[in-house]
């Protein structure tokens, strides 16, 4: 696909997008049986799984923390799930997504709860479409929750770039193919950030109105997260849930 | 309403001194720190809707041999942490070679846990009268959590499931449950109690097993060559309430079966 | 239900031989019983072809990816079919990352040579100039929860996704786009072995305690296209030829259910 000639007309994005709206979002939680927290995330064309299994036993041992839990964050790829096949297995760039995204999600985990454990998260990335690593990181925080895991809150994460000079919410493919900017975020609900990438070009002044921006973002996103948590179990039994 | 569903980060209280499990406190306020059911009557705390069994001292729990060590039996306890069991906490003195003899990998016990270190070494015994090797029934989990429920407001629950099934029922701590008795008793019972770990967080959980409990017993009476007698003797009002199970039984289902029906969107 | 155990509770094995011997499964299902199918194609926009199945509480993703590449010198008409599948940590808390190891290179094996030989696609038509440019049909295998018998949604995932793939001949400058040439429509059965009775479609609990599985692979026709014992206990012949007999006519059942267009 060659670059469009803009990507931005009268304020509005090839699809349809203002500038400061986020892509179609769908949530589900507790889509596996096997992990102890699972949760599917639709993100725009992004389609990913995430799924937690612990605290558990270590492996290898020497992994082991003697007062808190490790957390360890593997992201993935599947071969299909980009237009050119992508070869299975981890590369520089999933191993470096995978370390950034277990730094967004580990301040707000309780880890000195379960010394000598593990708590593993897998984000398996079924289809990519411009910002799966956000994708993932809002779909491992739902998936930590429903695995019981003690924290302080959720996570929530999304992009901000910059295309045709203009500051936008959450890129899409061909925003973050041919934009001059990309920036994600991931934050808790109290406003604090735990992940932060940039690259491209934007001055002083566009990056503090950008973060603003993906911070609104985020906030959005959670209140989605936090439905979605309390769908899975309302949607069990109609009219007076609890006691 | 002093009870709801709330999720990790969710405010709770201001009332500190309240605070009790699943719950932190920053700033002078109380957070919930699990997803799960609050109750703010008078503690403050949140039980978990899943998570694993974190053992605690006096515990009494179920567990699978998975190792026969020199001196130890590593025990699955369903939790991060394996038990280990001390062959001088085997109910008899035996020798170190013989250990295999008496537990071997993949047996059960009924165990205490009888101590955790800061590291979580968890220590088990068998030292106790109410205590052995599980040699016959059934064995089911649910989430560890849960067990308040099913064993209920001082034993409420789980004596009303040993009455109405006929069934010799031991809950563990961890979630491993024992079960004992006749084949189609012991059937009903695993049915209540998966029941029973869906439907914690709902309302009215003793009601509805009561009548769960009498509709199952009503269809096994049912089946063919058996208890003619309770046949004859069944009211109208009895075949009405089958009906009603009958349909909530399949919304339930159809609700339930839902959940990864959508996963990938079914490509719409 | 599965206890969480790696181990298996003897009490739990006792349990589920006890009603095999009644002629029974822990799920209630019949010994010639599959559980519950379902298959979606299409769910991967991205892949040339895909398909999600749920077989019971398993769930694999397939997607197929076609691209132009260089045909093998002694095959130089013939299009290239590569299957991969990883038993990716996600899905089991027993798989571990890292590169496949043998029990999942075995499966992707047995999936491509179900579907190579039984010559379910055309490899003569992959071809865009011979001894240079032919088709590379790769199929990728992605488990995300394994409840048991991984092998055949694997296999019945792979043809689903293959049978909805196009090859993208325009992206390549290369005419237009055109379905996958299908020829065949392979389906793989297995069977595992219990204390002497045979069933098919193990869950995870029974092909923990099974000695042995047989996979058996047809056509269209009845034929076999292949087949794997994996697993150390040996079958006897008798329980070859039963479960050959029973899987050649289970698998014309699953064709005709999932897999007619």
């Amino acid at each position: 696909m060659s670059k469009p000639e803009k990507l931005i007309e009268n304020g509005i994005r090839l699809d349809g997008r203002k500038p400061d709206e986020l892509r179609p979002i769908k949530i589900k939680v507790g889509v596996l049986n096997r992990a102890d927290g699972s949760c599917y995330f639709e993100f725009g064309g992004n389609k990913v799984i995430a799924a937690v299994y612990g605290p558990r036993e270590v492996h290898p041992r020497h992994q082991q923390k003697s007062t808190s839990a490790v957390v360890r964050y593997r992201y993935n790829m599947a071969s299909f799930s980009v237009e050119e096949r992508k070869r299975p297995g981890p590369d520089r760039r999933s191993i470096e997504v995978s370390k950034v995204s277990r730094e967004a999600l580990e301040p707000v985990i309780f880890e000195e709860y379960f010394p000598r454990s593990a708590i593993d998260i897998f984000v398996e990335v079924l289809q990519a479409d411009a910002g799966t690593r956000t994708a993932g990181i809002n779909a491992a925080s739902i998936a930590l929750a429903d695995a019981g895991i003690p924290m302080k809150s959720l996570v929530s994460a999304c992009a901000v770039g910059k295309v045709d000079d203009t500051l936008v919410l959450d890129l899409n493919k061909d925003e973050d193919n041919y934009g001059q900017a990309d920036m994600p975020i991931a934050m808790t609900p109290d406003g604090k950030i735990t992940l932060l990438q940039m690259d491209g070009h934007l001055t002083n002044e566009e990056f503090k109105e950008g973060l603003e921006m993906a911070k609104r973002g985020c906030v959005a996103i959670s209140e989605m997260q936090k439905a979605a948590l309390v769908e899975k179990y309302s949607s069990q039994v109609e009219g007076d849930v609890l006691e | 309403m002093d009870k709801k569903l709330v999720i990790p980060g969710e405010f709770l209280s201001d009332d500190i001194n309240r605070a009790d499990e699943g719950t932190y406190v920053e700033d002078g306020k109380v957070y919930s720190s699990v997803f799960g059911i609050a109750s703010l009557k008078n503690r403050i705390k949140v039980v978990s809707l899943s998570g694993k069994y974190i053992p605690r001292p006096g515990d009494m729990i179920v567990g699978i041999i998975t190792e026969v060590s020199f001196s130890n039996w590593i025990v699955d306890i369903r939790s991060p942490y394996e038990g280990l069991l001390h062959i001088s906490e085997f109910p008899r003195r035996i020798e170190n070679t013989d250990m295999s003899k008496y537990l071997n990998v993949g047996d059960s016990i009924m165990a205490l846990v009888a101590d955790v270190d800061p590291t979580m070494k968890v220590e088990l015994t068998l030292n106790d009268q109410r205590l052995r090797q599980i040699k016959e029934g059934r064995i089911i989990e649910v989430t560890p959590s849960k067990v308040p429920r099913l064993i209920g407001r001082s034993g409420s629950m789980i004596a009303m499931l040993k009455n109405e099934t006929r069934c010799s029922i031991f809950v563990g701590q961890n979630g491993r449950i024992l079960l004992t008795g006749k084949d189609k008793d012991l059937d009903l019972a695993v049915k209540a109690i998966l029941k029973i770990e869906r439907e914690s967080h709902i309302s009215g959980l003793t009601d509805r097993m009561t009548r769960f409990l009498k509709e199952e017993k009503g269809k096994q009476g049912k089946e063919p060559e058996k208890e003619v007698e309770k046949e004859e003797i069944k009211t109208e009002e009895h075949i009405e309430e089958e009906k009603i199970a009958v349909e909530h039984e399949k919304v339930e289902e159809e609700k339930s079966g839902g959940i990864l029906d959508e996963l990938l969107g079914n490509g719409k | 239900m599965s206890l969480s155990s790696e181990i298996m509770a003897e009490l739990h094995k006792d349990y589920i031989y006890n009603l095999m011997i009644k002629g029974e499964r822990e799920d209630g299902r019949a010994f010639d019983q599959y559980r519950e199918i379902q298959i979606d194609t299409n769910v991967i926009e991205k892949a040339e072809g895909s398909a999600r199945v749920k077989l019971g509480d398993t769930h694999v993703v397939v997607g197929v990816k076609i691209q132009p590449g260089t045909p093998f010198p002694d095959t130089p008409d013939q299009g290239v079919i590569i299957t991969n599948l990883e038993l990716i940590p996600l899905a089991s808390p027993v798989f571990e990352s890292g590169p496949p190891r043998e029990d999942a290179i075995e499966l992707a094996r047995v999936v491509d040579r179900g579907i190579r030989e039984s010559g379910a696609i055309d490899l003569s038509k992959l071809c865009v100039t011979a001894g240079e440019k032919v088709w590379m049909v790769f199929i990728d295998v992605h488990v995300l929860d394994d409840g048991g018998n991984i092998m055949d949604a694997a296999a019945l995932g792979s043809i689903a996704a293959l049978l909805t793939a196009k090859l993208p001949a325009k992206r390549f400058d290369l005419g237009e786009d055109s379905p996958v040439p299908i020829r065949d429509v392979p389906v793989a059965i297995t069977a595992v072995e219990i204390g002497g009775s045979i069933m098919l479609d193990p869950s995870l609990n029974e092909q923990r305690i099974a000695g042995t599985k047989l996979t058996v692979i047809s056509n269209q026709k009845g034929a076999l296209s292949g087949m794997q014992k994996s697993g150390v206990h040996p079958l006897t012949t008798e329980q070859i030829n039963y479960i050959v007999d029973i899987a050649i006519e289970k698998a014309k059942e699953l064709r005709q259910k999932f897999l007619e267009i």
